[in-house]
């Protein structure tokens, strides 16, 4: 009897911890989002899809979603596109490529909220190093911060800095599970250099590009801090994400019970997205080489 | 021996009685602020001052970020059950926790406290939500006319311009732009949401009616001060647009001298005079249609969650933290306006009104001094404030139909606060 038990009671103290952490904030989140609540009322009230109904109807919900969808339908692509790119360069073991891998990869490992600080005053329109650097040139002040076209730019530039070096490293490790007898045929061959990047390397990596493509898409659609420290989701909303939103609506505006309703709407969201992901491209991954 | 040993045995159990009682006597009060730098040290030193009369109580004080930081922790702590004892509360925004329930009804306590008599009436007032007192003033203010008069000197001016109308202010700013704009330094930093509401004030209008609770955010007089200090940046371009997507930037910018104006709280003296020194000159806000400032600010607040013993403990430090030793203290070193009649007297109180000029600009103006309004809908109004006026600042959307739909937006929320 024990001897059946133990496994149950072994993995017990991590389902806890799970059901804890996860499982039961968000039934409770689930309930929230079908009730109207201020944190501090002893009363929380059901009131159905008023909730969902009243996000659906606000301006400021699809333009949140749209600025969301662009900032992900952008910055994922490129992402990918320029850690691939710099990690088929780097993915040689030298002494320089090691230390650049460690380079890249410390914005990663970098305070969010301080990385946000600083580029925030380098994006300052009048008193910032980046218009600084025009003026060198003769070339005018740009509204980095202040331009709703420009700042959802700004926002993806600074995000694409401090993700990078983790693509670039799961980039490198998929790179050199690549077995390198291919590329010696390819060579015999007389492969040109970006046939073999795209008919061996690029099809080799696409459990790792299918993996980073998973994790930006759920980490795009989650973006806040830089937002919060750099534009609180303005000028005029132009870089208002979903997340920015429910925080607003959640913890300024007191609003539990649609800032719940807006995070179950986000969380079906990227389920949705991820099943498409697996749909669409999961045939095209293959484990083997 | 035996009797000796009796004796060793009947002391030590005394001393380990004695020290069980004391230890149970001793309370600890979790205190939540909003102050860092020398307006902390201050405040630290009242602290300490306390806990030396009061060995038994002991006062946790914890920095948790400004005013709107610790409306949104707080929130966040309640549900939780791990909210403070007593926690600083901006005198707009105390409304809402008070009208749920999460404040303590402080009026018994005032009323056996002769500090009640000691306060000015402003101060008194800011603390009385539907008649009843919910926190304790601590650290009062009025927005107040800034200038660097290095920057003034540089930029012409043989004397000092008057700073009494809006037009005078805007022609003062363009001066020192149109001078001094290829230098880096910009005439005036764009208003932060204390010195808008100001504005309006001067403007003979008000965002919600104090008396009636009206909403008046689309009130003529409102959308026009609104037009005026939205134009300082895109129309007239005397203040920066990073002091509209950012509005520390504007105070930043006017402590390192590349502002030449700043609207900001009196508050603000001490950090200000630390960075401009003897360039540092205060003036009255503007008078533009009728003189009138607004009162800000914060006082205590204890929480209704907290234990009797530690609410009496909590209720002892708010009252010896609006005494006028803990004011002077409080006062010198801040610039945060004097709120005991007996603060003047004190040493420290009149050094400051001497050797710093300008610290009593904020105390002039309370003869033309409100307060304001504080219902529920006002956190929400403060908090939806930002987004518009960057709209509205950087010219992306026109002032009336941004101030006429929030005002709509305004009245929904209040009556669904209200329900």
């Amino acid at each position: 009897m024990l001897r059946k038990l133990t496994p149950y009671l072994l993995a017990l103290p991590l389902m806890a911890f799970i059901a804890v952490f996860t499982y039961i904030p968000i039934l409770t989140s689930l309930d929230l989002s079908f009730r109207e609540w201020d944190f501090m009322s002893p009363d929380r009230p059901f009131v159905g899809l008023d909730n969902y109904t009243q996000l659906l109807n606000t301006h400021e919900f699809w333009n949140a979603l749209r600025v969301t969808a662009l900032f992900a339908v952008i910055s994922v692509p490129i992402r990918l596109l320029l850690a691939i790119g710099i990690a088929s360069f780097l993915v040689r073991e030298t002494a320089a490529s090691r230390l650049l891998r460690g380079a890249l990869f410390l914005p990663s490992v970098t305070s969010t909220v301080s990385i946000a600080v600083v580029f925030s005053w380098v994006f300052a329109t009048d008193y910032g190093m980046a218009n600084a650097l025009l003026s060198l040139f003769g070339l005018p002040k740009i509204t980095w911060l202040q331009s709703p076209t420009l700042a959802l730019w700004v926002i993806i530039i600074v995000n694409t800095w401090k993700q990078l070096g983790y693509d670039i490293i799961i980039y490198i490790a998929g790179l050199q599970a690549v077995p390198t007898e291919l590329y010696d045929a390819a060579a015999v061959d007389g492969g040109r250099r970006f046939h073999v990047f795209r008919r061996i390397t690029v099809p080799l990596v696409m459990p790792t590009t299918y993996f980073l493509l998973v994790v930006s898409v759920i980490e795009a659609f989650q973006i806040f801090t830089i937002v919060d420290v750099m534009t609180q989701g303005g000028p005029a909303g132009s870089t208002n994400m979903l997340v920015n939103m429910l925080y607003r609506i959640g913890f300024t505006l007191f609003d539990i019970g649609q800032g719940s309703a807006l995070a179950v709407m986000l969380f079906v969201l990227l389920i949705v997205l991820a099943v498409i992901k697996s749909r669409v491209l999961g045939r095209k991954v293959h484990y083997e080489a | 021996m035996t009797s000796k040993l009796q004796s060793t045995l009947a002391i030590s159990a005394f001393a380990l009685l004695a020290s069980a009682t004391s230890a149970s006597a001793q309370v600890t009060v979790e205190f939540w602020h909003s102050f860092g730098g020398s307006s902390g040290e201050a405040l630290a030193q009242i602290i300490e001052n306390f806990e030396a009369a009061n060995p038994d109580i002991t006062i946790e004080a914890e920095h948790v970020g400004n005013y709107e930081d610790i409306v949104t922790q707080l929130q966040a702590a309640i549900p939780a059950g791990r909210e403070p004892d007593a926690v600083i509360m901006e005198v707009t925004r105390y409304g809402l926790f008070a009208e749920r329930g999460i404040l303590t009804d402080l009026t018994a306590y005032l009323e056996a406290d002769p500090l009640r008599d000691e306060l000015y009436d402003f101060a008194r007032e800011i603390g009385v939500y539907n008649g009843k007192n919910y926190i304790i003033p601590f650290n009062s203010s009025t927005p107040v006319v800034y200038y660097n008069k290095d920057i003034f000197d540089r930029a012409g001016f043989a004397e000092e311009p008057s700073l009494e109308t809006f037009d005078d202010i805007l022609a003062a700013a363009q001066q020192i732009t149109d001078e001094l704009g290829d230098e880096g330094v910009f005439g005036i930093a764009a208003p932060g949401q204390f010195a808008r509401w100001g504005l309006v004030m001067s403007n003979d209008s008000n965002l919600i009616d104090p008396q009636s609770g009206e909403v008046l955010l689309d009130a003529p007089n409102t959308i026009e001060a609104y037009e005026w200090m939205a134009s300082l940046v895109h129309e007239h371009e005397v203040a920066s647009v990073d002091n509209v997507t950012d509005e520390d930037t504007g105070g930043d910018a006017f402590l390192a001298g590349r502002v030449g104006i700043n609207f900001a709280s009196t508050g603000n003296y001490g950090s200000a005079r630390e960075a401009l020194g003897e360039n540092l000159v205060v003036r009255p806000m503007p008078c533009n249609k009728v003189c009138s400032v607004p009162i800000g600010g914060a006082g205590i607040g204890i929480l209704e969650s907290a234990d009797q013993d530690v609410k009496d403990a909590a209720y002892q430090f708010m009252s010896f933290a609006a005494n006028p030793e803990s004011n002077a203290i409080w006062f010198s070193a801040t610039g945060y306006m004097p709120i005991n009649r007996s603060t003047a007297e004190q040493p420290l109180a009149a050094d400051a009104l001497e050797s710093k000029p300008g610290i009593d600009v904020a105390i002039n103006q309370l003869d033309f001094a409100q307060g304001r309004p504080r219902p529920p809908v006002v956190t929400w109004m403060r908090s939806s404030e930002y987004d518009l006026w960057q709209a509205m600042a950087l010219g992306q959307r026109t002032v009336e139909d941004t101030l006429t739909e929030f005002a709509a937006r305004t009245r929904d929320e209040a009556d669904r606060l209200a329900r």
